[in-house]
């Protein structure tokens, strides 16, 4: 049924690239465990920022926790983004269709907005705030909402596989 | 920050029929099947190793083991090879036609199990 699917992704299925994840012994479980292990970093880190702005570890300089998290975050994202690239080539024409790949797309891109949010509109002035500060409260709601929609990627993630 | 909520949202939306061949959620153990015949074709690749076999009435795809775990059962990319006859017993897709996952397998007389 991979007719079904949109002409590029069946490409990516039947590349010789795709064909080389599926076809070596342990690039797919590599790359399977791989992105969990990336998945854990990245649920750490950003469980730092978010915690953080939303008002956790008031005492440490909200500059120096953000900051590291950060760093950590967008290192796992890479992480994340390199492995599930290989799992979904693997069988591309075959996923895209999938309903809860497309909706953990969907959650991936508004977690993307959300954090696009924050980069403009919050980062300068939070990461400037004393220890003890109070968050202005759009950075908390963009926190909490990071929270939700993190976990539900992941909760996606973990469901592709039974649909 | 609402206005986000909108994206996800819109995009379930557009979401077409579920197709997917892997995890045992999609298939009807309620039912399970018994194919017999020549295997037609063998693709033996992750994540899981995908044969077709000949059945009395239709053509199966049938779907295995991951090939890792097919080698470590012995069952070999040479056991399930174009050719061979082959008895499958698993359970039928409830997504996909002519689709079952197979929960053990018997070439030559030998059974490996895909659990």
């Amino acid at each position: 049924m991979e007719h079904d699917a949109p002409a590029i992704f069946v490409a990516l299925e039947q590349s010789g690239f795709a064909a080389a994840i599926r076809q070596s012994r342990w690039l797919y479980p590599f790359a399977n465990v791989g992105h969990i292990l990336a998945l854990v970093a990245f649920a750490g880190a950003i469980a730092v920022m978010d915690l953080r702005l939303l008002g956790a570890f008031a005492a440490t300089a909200p500059g120096r926790v953000l900051g590291w998290a950060r760093s950590a975050a967008i290192a796992a994202f890479c992480g994340l983004a390199a492995t599930g690239s290989t799992l979904f080539a693997a069988e591309a024409g075959h996923l895209v269709l999938n309903p809860v790949l497309r909706l953990k797309a969907a959650l991936v891109a508004a977690g993307l907005v959300n954090v696009l949010v924050y980069e403009l509109a919050w980062r300068k002035s939070v990461v400037a705030l004393p220890p003890g500060a109070r968050m202005p409260r759009a950075a908390r709601i963009g926190a909490a909402l990071s929270l939700a929609i993190w976990v539900a990627v992941a909760a996606c993630g973990r469901s592709i596989a039974y649909f | 920050m609402r206005i986000h909520l909108a994206v996800p949202a819109a995009l379930v939306l557009l979401a077409g029929p579920a197709l997917a061949h892997h995890g045992w959620g999609s298939y009807d153990a309620a039912h399970p099947v018994t194919v017999n015949g020549p295997i037609l074709s063998s693709k033996f690749e992750n994540p899981h190793v995908i044969v077709t076999v000949q059945g009395s009435d239709k053509v199966w795809t049938v779907t295995l083991a991951p090939a890792s775990r097919m080698e470590s059962r012995g069952a070999l990319a040479a056991v399930v090879a174009v050719g061979k006859d082959v008895s499958a017993y698993g359970y039928p897709s409830t997504v996909q036609k002519n689709e079952m996952r197979a929960e053990r397998i018997t070439v030559d007389g030998k059974t490996y199990e895909m659990r």
